[in-house]
């Protein structure tokens, strides 16, 4: 069987998610490897919860926020960007920086959220599994 | 018998009148070892305790508060760490990856028996962004008066010491981080393990089983002083103080290089904690008690506040930030190896 990767996705309420649902409605096709969490912003999403994902064994974290300037909150996604960059750099000590993304997608590109999607999926299947998940606890 | 001797305590409460925690909430350690004791309870209380380390120090029947509240955390779940946890998160993560290290450059210096750990440095530059600190500056600081004194030591790959996932109640994580660094560690044939963070000390020294020694970087630094005519006054941090019995050799070193060093109203065994040791309790009533440390620092007239914990040096910097607080606060908050680095460059 093939591996099919579990990508923690988190959406901002106000773009994101309504591109989701746009994605949706118009019937795009994309990868179901994506597991969706909506948040009010991408500023939300604390690096613990990024690192708490791939601790648990995502193979992927995706985060999708407005575009910059558009942001319902005005600069949330401007935070976002500061912390998930930053996590990014952590990550990469860790030899994870790939498993990691954040995009803009705002509420009318439903095409571009397919295409987010199908292209982050296709990267995580190259890398493989999480080696998080080969690890016993009790080692 | 538990290591805690928690079944001698006949209940006089004095770790309770003591507790830095009382001053601004209702823990009660007393409380929390009779639930125990009696009923077989688990307590709030257990989570909110700063580790500090004041009330063995009090107790007339030696109970070890300290290997109580980690006996008590082990295997369980707090939900409300500081930072959601964000560094025990990439400490259990970093225990589970091949080939990951805190370290970004190992270096290799043949012929030294000397090595040097600066500890998550660079993740707290990278999660703590905001609070108006360089954390990277003390490991380059510590390289450069560990050169200056003569040593050039090596850095080994080593993975988080686990000093936070041992006091938030993570014991595997902590067991294979221990796993790892110790072969790290002897394989290496240093003799000396050098290390400038003061929990990365503690975790060291007490709860590894390590063949070198391990030294805290402050007792390298007797020579390093620039004789610079300032004021200074020491934080001890509650791991390098009450935990490690080290009071003496900062200052000393404080002293050497010409500082005038006044003591704070609590000093040395008394002194009052930062409150986010191990990263647990990031909160107002924490932050209560940072406020009093800074009064104290601020009535004794030093322009510059020395300690050598990044969790003191981040939340004191951090609340000394905030902007009521920096018109009130004239006072620098520094590490000792950052300050006494900066020094040593003017000359």
């Amino acid at each position: 069987m093939s591996f099919e990767p579990n990508i923690l996705t988190f959406c901002c309420n106000w773009c994101s998610y309504a591109g989701a649902d746009l994605a949706g409605v118009s019937r795009f096709q994309y990868p179901a490897n994506i597991r969706i969490i909506r948040v009010m912003c991408s500023g939300r999403v604390e690096p613990a919860f990024i690192l708490e994902a791939l601790n648990d064994g995502a193979d992927g974290v995706l985060i999708t926020g407005c575009h910059i300037g558009d942001c319902h909150y005005i600069d949330g996604n401007k935070n976002a960007e500061i912390r998930i960059n930053n996590t990014k750099k952590a990550l990469a000590k860790l030899g994870f920086d790939k498993r990691l993304r954040l995009e803009w997608v705002s509420a009318s590109e439903g095409a571009r959220f397919a295409e987010v999607v199908k292209d982050f999926t296709e990267e995580i299947k190259k890398l493989g599994p999480n080696p998080v998940k080969e690890v016993k606890i009790n080692e | 018998m538990a290591a805690s001797n928690v079944q001698s305590c006949y209940q006089c409460g004095k770790c309770t009148s003591i507790c830095p925690m009382r001053r601004v909430s209702k823990t009660s350690p007393r409380s929390s070892i009779y639930n125990s004791n009696v009923y077989g309870l688990d307590t709030k209380d257990i989570w909110t305790c700063l580790t500090c380390g004041l009330c063995p120090q009090e107790c007339p029947q030696q109970v070890d508060f300290l290997s109580f509240v980690k006996e008590e955390r082990e295997g369980k779940k707090y939900e409300e760490i500081a930072h959601k946890g964000v560094f025990s998160e990439t400490a259990a993560l970093m225990s589970k990856l091949n080939g990951s290290s805190v370290v970004t450059q190992e270096q290799k210096s043949e012929n030294s028996n000397y090595a040097y750990f600066p500890g998550c440095v660079d993740f707290l530059d990278l999660f703590l962004h905001d609070v108006g600190v360089n954390f990277g500056e003390i490991a380059t600081s510590s390289m450069k008066l560990l050169n200056h004194a003569g040593i050039k030591p090596k850095i080994l790959p080593l993975k988080c010491c686990g000093h936070d996932v041992l006091w938030q109640g993570k014991k595997d994580v902590f067991d294979r981080l221990v796993k790892y660094n110790t072969k790290v560690i002897n394989d290496s044939g240093i003799e000396t393990l050098i290390l400038s963070c003061a929990e990365c000390y503690r975790t060291f020294a007490k709860d590894y089983n390590l063949k070198p020694k391990v030294v805290h970087i402050s007792e390298f630094l007797k020579g390093t002083g620039a004789n610079h005519k300032s004021t200074v006054t020491f934080h001890d941090p509650c791991r390098l103080g009450r935990h490690m019995g080290q009071y003496d050799a900062p200052r000393e070193a404080l002293k050497a290089s010409g500082a005038e060093l006044v003591e704070m109203a609590h000093n040395k065994g008394d002194a009052m904690c930062c409150g986010v040791s191990s990263f647990m309790n990031c909160n107002e009533q924490t932050k209560a008690m940072r406020v009093l440390r800074l009064d104290e620092a601020q009535a004794t007239g030093a322009k510059t506040m020395i300690t050598t914990c990044t969790k003191c040096l981040a939340h004191l910097n951090c609340l000394k930030n905030e902007k009521e607080a920096a018109k009130k606060y004239d006072i620098d908050i520094v590490d000792l190896t950052v300050y006494l680095a900066r020094q040593l460059e003017a000359k």
